[in-house]
């Protein structure tokens, strides 16, 4: 283990993520967070991967880079949420209405049935979500959404 | 966790994909469990995931019981 590689590292790292993310609506990459937190990639990448063993992030396969710094997608998903802050996509329904959450903000988010496709919305203001047509549906059961979280 | 235009849809939903049915929630319920999953500040030094213990504890506060809630494995368990 090198010597950076400890719970202050991991709990900045951490910091510089959701930073980025509240402020922009998107999580940052990983040439950004090298950036912010003066660490060479190699060890930027071995942070996100200790923070993704803790269950806090999830990268993309391939690149490496976010995938999601929940309740935020880094990728567009069909949760789009609207607040005074920015526009940024949700990873799920549930994901879509903790970003107004976490932002303390009215937040407005555009989805569509996920059976047909018609268009949906619900808006979050003062602190409540809006009386609202529909259901939310959780498919896959609380102990099992790690098993495979993008599939939930 | 997707948003359907009722319940109907959401049977038809897992007819069409064959899936089982999940759980319901109304979008109040679904704003309450989001605003206490996500209301900690991630930014802070001090936040650390919930325990297994306080996470059944959030769940049991949102009135979210049952099988489908349950964190812990259970050989009966679907």
């Amino acid at each position: 283990m090198s010597a950076s590689a400890s719970p202050d590292v991991d709990a900045r790292m951490r910091a510089y993520v959701y930073d980025a993310t509240l402020r922009r609506g998107t999580p940052p990459s990983v040439a950004e967070l090298g950036g912010a937190s003066g660490l060479p990639a190699e060890e930027v990448r071995a942070s996100l991967a200790r923070l993704v063993a803790g269950r806090v992030l999830v990268l993309q396969r391939e690149s490496g880079e976010i995938l999601m710094a929940n309740p935020f997608s880094a990728v567009p998903t069909p949760f789009v949420v609207e607040t005074p802050a920015h526009t940024a996509f949700g990873n799920c329904i549930w994901d879509a209405l903790g970003i107004p959450a976490m932002l303390g903000q009215p937040g407005r988010i555009r989805t569509a049935c996920g059976c047909c496709g018609e268009a949906m919305a619900c808006e979050v203001t003062g602190g409540r979500v809006g009386r609202s047509a529909g259901v939310v549906h959780f498919a896959i059961p609380a102990r099992r959404w790690w098993d495979d979280i993008v599939f939930t | 966790m997707l948003l359907f235009r009722s319940e109907e849809h959401v049977e038809r939903w897992g007819r069409q994909w064959g899936l089982p049915r999940g759980v319901v929630l109304t979008p109040e319920q679904a704003w309450q469990l989001a605003e206490a999953w996500y209301g900690p500040d991630r930014r802070a030094p001090e936040w650390r995931r919930r325990t297994l213990e306080e996470t059944e504890a959030l769940f049991a506060d949102l009135g979210l019981t049952g099988l489908f809630w349950n964190l812990r494995p259970s050989p009966s368990a679907a």
